[in-house]
């Protein structure tokens, strides 16, 4: 049993490739476990020289290469036909065989991964720079022309003289003993370098917000953003009130807009006529219209009761008999021009509205004070007898 | 010279010893450059300035620097893209295929073309980027979900594209890694300078030569270059794809894949000969990169120009067969329409001079061979143009016609791009081992035990 | 987001109100606590310390509260996010605005002296497109490109912004309106003594008119001058001498079967040919074939007209007097009619080598359709030829096809009237000319001395838009109102007055031309009114002819009304024509000498007689025929190119008398031998950027003593200059040579076409033997409700290119330039293609618009690698600019090549940024992106049209519907040759022409679905022809 903590084992060296087999075959049959050939290249049979075992990297990519398989199916189909669904060219959204190429690509990518990854840190388990072979001339001479073999001293059956002997007798040319290295030291934790790592993370972590918030978004890179095109509401620089958005010009008559003839008038010397008819539709349109721009003044049923409880001078109602004299175009007119306290609502309705809310108005009217014979009319329609 | 070639040629000449295996190749990582190589490096670069250059204009005015128009969309951009993404294919062919067929002179040459893969890989990714509208939109053609919550569109070649060029990537520079571990390692315990040392030991990852490593590494080194054969035939085919799937008359062909491979292949080598056959006589490899490994390679250049000439027969004869007029017109318009010169430059080059492969005192002439493949690169040049240009330029509507006249920015990236790659490989050749050492000590007379270790069975 | 928390901040204190009537005493002495009481908008406890925590829950104050919170919230949390800009809304709104919804003027615009009526958009009271107002009974909906891109002139960014004044040093100042009105007062009256000239074009608005005899009275030796460079003075000189009238009367077209036009591009350039269109597609109606009308068609170049007729004769325009003498006789002889001079037609037919089977079918068709058989000269002919023409027509009986509708207000001045002006501006007797919006040192003959002439008189006004050749000439430059920022009226027909009115106030310190005379009437002092021409046309109008008109309204509405509908029209009897007086006939004997080269001058297609020489649209609108841009050309045959040793782009010296012109060729198919056609308007030397020195000015070549018309010459001598130019078109140039390349479009079955008897006898020849089964791997993808579709009648589609100008103005649609067109990088997104097939001689023409197919299977879609161009499910090809990175795969794999891509950012790579004036922002349409460098745009359907149509019909609770939409192109198309529609809507219109026997897609075999249904093009030969 191997007294010596430090030592890590011994090591020998031989001239030529036979030797080398030879040599690894008699270790491995004097039943050493833990010993290790070193070699500048792959000497053929050393593995069934050595007693290893068939190497397994294969199952490894295997693996990851099929999941890699599973995975872009599964990306192609979720985003082409879940989250962002398409039409493309009149294809179905999962149109399998325009998928396949990167099906292949990906099943050789994550295959070719896995396999180099695997084999470097989990067969390996590299990096590992502080082995104690490293920087003996045992390591320089067969990285370059000798063929050297190790036997490490945690092998049950290490005994240093006995291992020597064994060498010796296998013909090595030089043998040597490889102390395990002091304290280990990790020059990845030294002061310098931390600070430079530091450095070059917050290098990095700014150019990339400055590159994706900032530069990306200066000449010539265009994201038409900005467009100089005038959209509602915009200032504009071209005219000296800056206003993007001009009036329309005095006496123009725009397509469907004529003006109110008899505007300014407080009594019309003539009105208009209503164009519209009472119809079911006009009337569901006209009650939108008043309850947005007349009931809050003049109340949901024109009873003039304010939904503002009177805080203001209280509205009419257009159940007075003074109301239910004027005419539609009367009406009318005072929509467009207001009336005392009622300012215009010229701005806010168009004339077909207005027309509405008028008929809507009259219909209110007729339902207030509604005489027998409406009731009479009402049951005819409904077919049923109202007492 | 006379060669028996019943029985298989050393792969290493001059029964060198291990040593001194190790002392050439790691030669030219250790002297200073010297004059050749620093004119070499100072021609290519201006190159890469001058490319630099015209890709800044086209970044700050647009494509619109280019010749590109309304019929001709794609023109300069996209052949370099293919004609480099083409060039890279040999380094992965030699890597992986010939490995795969126990080739062992593949060693000599193997690692300098797998650089020269990577070097033309990033070369022809930029153009991608570079001949869009857009550059700073390129993020969008990589799948995530960009800021319209959008992902890509997996029916596009292109997308196709980005996906097995980053494979094609990604996949040979672990294999170049890999095969490069055991070379750092062999460098770390040569090298006396401390920071060179500290250099290599990161790199080299602690490797030890350790016979249990060593059989993974070969298993693996299997598997990858059994991952990468199918990849290097599927990136090309589906650059192809990019004109095969399109309905281009000129561009809808079936026959695209296997040909666009063939070229591939076809330009790769040529552009490995170039190269090699400067390498090995400024850093005198004459004796591991030897005129058989040059001869082989001229085969090989032989065989698929060939290919390549078989499928501009087959494309005419479809284009008669099929019967569709589109068709016939491009393929006529190919030959005698107003880019004939371009047509039959490439004919010339690709099928007419490599034919003088057929002679072996051509094969193994350094000068000669150096001129059929400096016109095989041409020719295949070429052959991406007359595909691309030529078809698009006349297609389907009379209308709709017209002519490409590239630019001097077009120019100037296409000297760019030669100016990337030479520097890129000029570089490397200065500081990495050109040649494997460990597969190259493997295969030096002797190296192997006499009986294969399998006596006693 | 700002205009939330604005609105949050201004926590507006309750004013005092004041009670217009009292319900109280209280109230009536404004006792305090009713104050206090009405001061507080709410009742006590709710406006006191309001706290959120106290409120009910579905309070409306919480709500307001929490969504005023939210708003603080983003807004701090988007703190660093892009700005965009402060947010003016109206103060006081006009009633018929409203924010991002369009309104509609009728007007009509200045661009020619047709005055067809408009609509002008407007968008917030500034507007942005123009399109035709259907209630103008004359132009009824259509209008032509120049006005369509009248648009553009207005935002025009080097309109006059002030009056100038030439200064000693001789270049010129800005002075304010105030001096310039006393200055030109003073003058006026000072040069009262002598004469002063008024020179305007054609004045056809009454109220203009009477602004003109009202100077007339103050300055009584005023005399007003008008002209046009191209008008039909001849024609009307020569029906003079027949018919006694004045005016050449207009044609029905549409009654006419038969159809002989010489030299005369009445589908293309003469008269209103707008109308013109319209009528004459009135007989290619597919769905009516047997009342297909037949067009022949003898001239010297390739025209719009020459394009789309069923016979063309080539002959050279100085031959053609005799032509119509050798028919007169032929045809006088079949109806014992004696024609003076011995002309034989077969003879003649000889001389020309004409087909004398095509002249037998054409007399034969005149004889048979006697009475709807017009026959039609061109402006250019000579009066002879025009008096010959109104025999043949006269013994032909085809009186019933004239209509005298043609109201000429004022004449336009003679030859000798233009001669006495000029010697009495030499001999100083003149003290001022006023220039009325009009170029005279740009359009009258050289040789008139009229440049030299204007150096003699003291005071030159020049009142117009852009600085011209004539306003350099003289002292006073004074910028006049756009036609959409004018008043104005018009009467340019029987049956009706033309409105105008201004849709924006004057964009700079310009004013309307007729206002500045108005302004120069008054004594000094007087004060210039902006609406000062408005009250005079309202007085006009309220004192003269509204009292003619005898309306049943009171002025006012009437008014209003007739501002509302652009038009008045009422009663007004269309006088006859009168018997034809058989003295005309004595000048018919002697015959043109024909020798040397005939050289014609005609108007250009684009720019007219070169007014809009400064507009992009129109520069870079391909021509008709040949598809150049930015250039005019001498168009000459191949026979005469080879005999001259020359091709196209090589210069040619023209030599005529003294007058010489150095000027590019351009081979053109089917022109006539030893004739030499050329545009006018070109080579303007001072307008502007982008009109000055564009082309060649040919105006060189016009003389005040002309012998057969002003804009014909015979015995030209014509000879190789050497040198080379670059004249480039849209399209390239088809050879005739190749057998490859010969007839392409035909065999490929682009254009498909027959005769009208091949589909009387046989409906369904076309698809006879083009049967393909097409199959798709993959289900169809079903489009429920609407689904847009479109289909082109080639019958009717003239290649005019009205629509490419539609949509250029609709779509936002940059100029890229002569040099980006030269490259190949034009942007419009419909095009017309043009095919020739047959022999360069006598080649048939076929045109195409092509625009994107909004195919089902879009190969476009598929190679996107980032989906920015996919289908709606309305089957709409949507392009989505922002995804878009630009790798123009879709283009390459666009079997039309419909796709366009901003290679640069063109508003910027045009004239060094010419385009990203800020003015410019007003041209452009606010719902249509503005699309930025390596973005792929194309035709989209109009799809802001939809959205908008289906915003309607969403808001009125309806199902959209096919017919709500109208595309821009569509609306513009003169001859109603383009109908979209939902396809799925199997009454619509659309269907009726999808399904129709000669309906077919363009590539149909690839099949890639395309939209867009072409009807073949029926030709109206005769049978033996098939």
């Amino acid at each position: 049993m191997n007294e010596n903590k430090n030592l890590y084992g011994v090591t020998a060296l031989f001239d030529s490739a036979n030797e080398i087999i030879h040599a690894a075959k008699e270790v491995e049959k004097a039943g050493y476990k833990n010993f290790d050939v070193n070699t500048p290249y792959p000497v053929h049979g050393m593995d069934r020289a050595m007693g290893l075992k068939r190497s397994t990297v294969g199952f490894f990519t295997l693996f990851f290469g099929f999941s890699g398989t599973a995975f872009i199916l599964l990306f192609a189909y979720w985003t082409m036909s879940v989250n962002y669904p398409m039409v493309i060219g009149g294809k179905p959204f999962f149109a399998l065989p325009s998928f396949i190429p990167v099906t292949f690509e990906t099943t050789v990518l994550l295959g070719g991964i896995a396999t180099v990854v695997g084999i470097l840190a989990v067969f390996f388990n590299l990096p590992s720079n502080n082995h104690p072979l490293h920087d003996t001339d045992y390591m320089c001479s067969v990285s370059n022309d000798k063929y050297g073999i190790v036997i490490e001293a945690e092998d049950p059956k290490f005994n240093e003289n006995e291992v020597t002997e064994l060498l010796k007798r296998l013909g090595a040319k030089k043998i040597h003993t490889v102390m395990n290295p002091g304290k280990e030291s990790f020059p990845i934790f030294e002061g310098r370098f931390v600070v430079f790592l530091i450095l070059v993370v917050l290098v990095v972590c700014g150019g990339t917000y400055f590159t994706l918030n900032k530069v990306l978004y200066l000449e010539p890179f265009d994201w038409m953003l900005e467009q100089d095109k005038l959209i509602p509401q915009e200032k504009s620089t071209i005219f000296t009130d800056n206003k993007g958005m001009r009036t329309t010009i005095e006496g123009t008559v725009a397509r469907g807009y004529l003006p109110y003839p008899f505007k300014g008038q407080t009594i019309p010397t003539e009105t208009l006529a209503n164009p519209l008819l009472p119809t079911k539709k006009v009337l569901e349109f006209g009650k939108g219209k008043f309850l947005t721009f007349c009931s809050p003044c003049h109340g949901n049923y024109a009873d003039g009761d304010s939904r503002l409880h009177g805080q203001f001078p209280n509205p009419p109602t257009l159940h007075s008999a003074r109301a239910r004299e004027f005419g539609d175009g009367m009406i009318y007119h005072i929509i467009v021009n207001g009336q005392n306290t009622m300012p215009s609502y010229e701005t806010q309705t168009t004339s077909e509205e207005r027309w509405a809310i008028i008929n809507y108005i009259r219909a209110l009217q007729r339902a207030k004070n509604a005489k027998l014979t409406d009731l009479q009319e009402v049951q005819k329609e409904l077919g049923v007898n109202v007492k | 010279m006379e060669v028996d070639y019943s029985t298989e040629a050393a792969v290493v000449e001059g029964n060198l010893r291990l040593a001194e295996i190790d002392r050439i190749i790691s030669r030219p990582i250790e002297e200073r450059p010297g004059k050749k190589y620093l004119l070499a490096l100072s021609i290519s670069s201006s190159f890469l300035l001058i490319g630099a250059i015209c890709v800044g204009l086209t970044l700050f005015y647009g494509v619109g620097m280019w010749g590109n128009n309304q019929p001709v969309g794609w023109a300069f951009g996209i052949v370099n893209f293919v004609f480099w993404i083409g060039i890279g294919h040999a380094g992965t062919l030699i890597s992986a295929i010939l490995f795969l067929l126990r080739q062992k002179w593949r060693t000599g040459v193997a690692r300098f073309a797998e650089a020269m893969t990577i070097f033309a890989v990033m070369t022809a990714g930029l153009f991608p980027i570079i001949h869009t509208g857009r550059p700073w939109l390129a993020g969008y053609l990589t799948p995530y979900p960009n800021q319209h919550g959008l992902w890509v569109n997996l029916n596009s070649p292109l997308v196709w594209d980005v996906f097995a060029v980053s494979t094609y990537f990604t996949i040979s520079l672990l294999f170049w890694y890999i095969g490069l571990v055991p070379d750092f390692a062999t460098l770390r315990d040569k090298t006396i300078s401390k920071v060179k040392k500290t250099i290599y030991s990161v790199f080299s990852l602690g490797w030890r030569h350790s016979n249990r490593h060593w059989q993974h590494y070969e298993k693996a080194y299997m598997i990858l270059a059994g991952l990468s054969t199918p990849l290097v035939l599927s990136v090309h085919s589906i650059v192809s794809f990019d004109f095969a799937t399109s309905i281009l008359p000129g561009w809808h062909t079936t026959i695209f894949p296997p040909y666009f491979v063939a070229g591939a292949i076809f330009s790769g080598f040529a552009m490995v000969v170039t190269v090699l056959v400067f390498v090995r006589k400024v850093f005198d490899m004459e004796n591991i990169i030897t005129l058989n490994h040059l001869e082989r390679m001229n085969k090989i250049i032989l065989a698929t120009g060939m290919m390549v000439g078989y499928a501009y027969g087959m494309e005419f004869f479809i284009a008669w067969y099929s019967g569709v007029q589109y068709e016939q017109f491009v393929f006529i318009n190919r030959a005698f329409g107003p880019y004939a010169w371009a047509y039959w430059t490439m004919v010339s080059c690709n099928v007419i001079f490599p034919q003088l492969f057929w002679f072996r005192k051509i094969r193994r002439s350094v000068p000669a061979m150096f001129i059929i493949v400096i016109l095989v690169n041409v020719g295949m040049w070429f052959e991406r143009f007359v595909i691309i240009v030529s078809s698009l330029h006349r297609d389907f509507l009379p209308s709709s016609w017209g002519m490409f006249v590239p630019t001097l920015v077009d120019l100037g990236i296409l000297l760019g791009s030669f100016g990337l790659f030479f520097t890129l490989v000029l570089l490397f050749a200065k500081t990495l081992p050109v040649v494997s050492i460990s597969e190259i000590k493997a295969v030096a007379p002797g190296s192997q035990p006499s009986h294969a270790g399998n006596h006693n069975e | 987001m700002s205009e939330v928390k604005e609105s949050l901040n201004n926590n507006s204190a309750p004013e005092k109100v004041e009670p217009t009537y009292w319900k109280s005493f209280k109230e009536l002495h404004n006792s305090n606590e009713f104050i206090e009481a009405s001061h507080h908008e709410f009742k006590d406890g709710v406006t006191d310390e309001f706290e959120l925590s106290k409120l009910s829950h579905l309070s409306r104050r919480k709500f307001l509260a929490l969504l005023g919170a939210s708003a603080a919230l983003a807004g701090a949390g988007c703190a660093d996010y892009r700005d965009k800009g402060e947010i003016i809304p109206y103060t006081k709104k006009p009633e018929e605005i409203i924010p991002g919804k369009a309104n509609y003027y009728a007007s009509f615009s200045n661009c020619c002296k047709c005055r067809c009526g408009i609509l002008i958009k407007t968008r917030e009271g500034r507007p942005v497109k123009v399109d035709g107002n259907p209630d103008n009974p004359v132009s009824q909906g259509k209008i032509c490109a120049k006005c369509q891109a009248s648009i553009l002139g207005l935002y025009d960014p080097e309109r006059l912004t002030s009056p100038l004044k030439k200064a000693r040093n001789g270049n010129f100042e800005k002075i304010s309106w105030k001096y310039v009105d006393s200055e030109i007062r003073n003058a006026l009256l000072k040069s009262n003594g002598k004469g002063i000239a008024i020179i305007a074009h054609t004045i056809n608005s009454p109220t203009a008119l009477s602004v003109l005899e009202d100077f007339r009275k103050k300055y009584p030796n005023t005399r007003i001058y008008s002209y046009e460079l191209f008008s039909e003075e001849i024609k009307n000189s020569a029906w003079k001498k027949c018919y006694g009238d004045s005016q050449f009367p207009l044609i029905s077209w549409d009654k006419a079967k038969v159809i002989l036009s010489l030299e005369s591009d009445f589908l293309g350039s003469e008269g209103n040919h707008i109308e013109n269109a319209r009528l004459f597609s009135n007989g290619r109606d597919v769905n009516n074939t047997n009342k297909f009308n037949r067009l022949y068609v003898v001239e010297g170049n390739m025209s719009l007209t020459g394009m789309n007729a069923d016979y063309r004769l080539r002959l050279r325009p100085d031959a053609q007097f005799e032509f119509v003498m050798s028919l007169l006789n032929e045809v006088g002889r079949k109806i014992n009619v004696d024609i003076a001079g011995n002309y034989k037609l077969s003879a003649f037919a000889k001389k020309y080598s004409l087909l004398s089977k095509t002249l037998k079918y054409l007399v034969n068709d005149m004889m048979k359709n006697r009475g709807a058989a017009i026959v039609y000269a061109g402006n250019s002919l000579s009066e002879k030829t025009h008096i010959a023409v109104n025999y043949l027509n006269e013994i032909l009986g085809n009186k019933n096809l004239y209509r005298n509708e043609t109201v000429s207000l004022h004449p336009y001045s003679t030859k000798d009237e233009w001669s006495e002006l000029v010697s009495s501006m030499n001999s100083g007797r003149v003290g001022a000319v006023i220039h009325f919006d009009s170029n005279p040192v740009f359009h009258l003959p050289s040789d008139s001395g009229y440049k030299h002439a204007l150096q003699k008189v003291d005071t030159v006004i020049t009142l117009t838009e852009l600085e011209s050749e004539t306003s350099l000439l003289g002292n006073y430059t004074l910028p006049v109102n756009h036609s959409f920022e004018s008043w104005g009226d018009a009467k340019t027909r029987t049956g009706f007055y033309s409105m105008q009115q201004p849709v924006i106030s004057p964009l700079h310190d310009s004013r309307q031309k007729e206002a500045a005379l108005l302004c120069w009437i008054e004594k000094d002092g007087f004060e210039y009114k902006e609406n000062l021409y408005h009250e005079y046309l309202v007085k006009n109008w309220q004192e003269n002819i509204y009292t003619g008109l005898k309306a049943g309204l009171p002025f006012k509405q009437f008014w209003l009304g007739a501002l509302h509908d652009g038009v008045v029209i009422f009663n007004e009897n269309v006088p006859s024509t009168a018997g034809f007086n058989n003295t005309a006939l004595a000048d018919l004997n002697s015959t043109a000498d024909v020798s040397g080269f005939a050289v014609v001058l005609k108007e250009s297609y684009s720019i007219g007689d070169g007014r809009f020489a400064n507009n992009g649209w129109l520069q870079e609108l391909p021509h008709p025929v040949s598809k150049v841009t930015w250039d005019n050309y001498a168009a000459v045959s191949q026979a005469t190119a080879k005999e001259l040793g020359i091709d196209t782009n090589d210069y040619i010296e023209i030599t005529i008398e003294k007058r010489k012109l150095k000027i590019p060729v351009l081979v053109q198919p089917g022109s006539a031998d030893k004739t030499i056609t050329i545009e006018s308007g070109y080579g303007r030397t001072k307008s502007g950027t982008i009109g000055t020195g564009v082309g060649f000015n040919v105006n060189v070549l016009l003389t005040s003593a002309y012998g057969l018309s002003p804009w014909l010459f015979s015995s030209a001598q014509v000879k190789k200059a050497g040198g080379s130019y670059e004249i480039v078109t849209t399209q390239e140039h088809q050879s005739f040579d190749i057998e490859l390349l010969k007839d392409a479009a035909q065999k490929r079955g682009i254009i498909r076409e027959g005769t009208v008897n091949e589909f009387l006898k046989n409906p369904h020849f076309l698809h006879e033997n083009s049967e393909h089964k097409l199959d798709t791997f993959y289900p169809e993808f079903p489009y429920k409700d609407v689904k847009w579709g479109m289909a082109i009648d080639l019958n009717k589609c003239l290649g005019c290119g009205e629509c490419v100008v539609a949509c250029t103005a609709e779509n936002n649609v940059p100029v890229v330039g002569k040099e980006q067109v030269k490259r190949g990088r034009e942007m419009q997104w419909i095009r017309i293609d043009r095919y020739y097939s047959g022999s360069v001689e006598e080649p048939s023409v076929s045109t195409q618009p092509m625009l994107c197919q909004h195919c089902d299977h879009a190969p476009c879609e598929n190679v996107c690698p980032v989906a920015a161009t996919t289908h709606s499910p309305d089957g709409l090809n949507q392009m989505v600019y922002n995804r878009c990175v630009g790798t123009r795969y879709c283009s390459n794999n666009c079997p039309y090549k419909v796709r366009r891509f901003n290679f640069f950012n063109f508003r910027d790579n045009f004239n060094d940024g010419y385009q990203l004036d800020n003015i410019f922002s007003l041209v452009y349409n606010p719902e249509v992106t503005v699309r930025s460098r390596g973005v792929m745009e194309k035709c989209t359907f109009c799809v802001q049209r939809i959205m908008e149509a289906r915003e309607i019909a969403t808001r009125e609770k309806r199902k959209l519907r096919g017919y709500d939409v109208k595309t821009a192109c569509q609306e513009a198309c003169p001859t109603n040759a383009i109908v979209f529609g939902d396809s799925n809507d199997k009454e619509a219109e659309l269907s009726k022409y999808r399904n129709h026997n000669l309906g077919y897609h363009v590539l149909e075999e690839l099949n890639v679905r395309p939209n867009v249904t072409y009807i073949a093009k029926l030709r109206n030969t005769h049978t033996e022809e098939v």
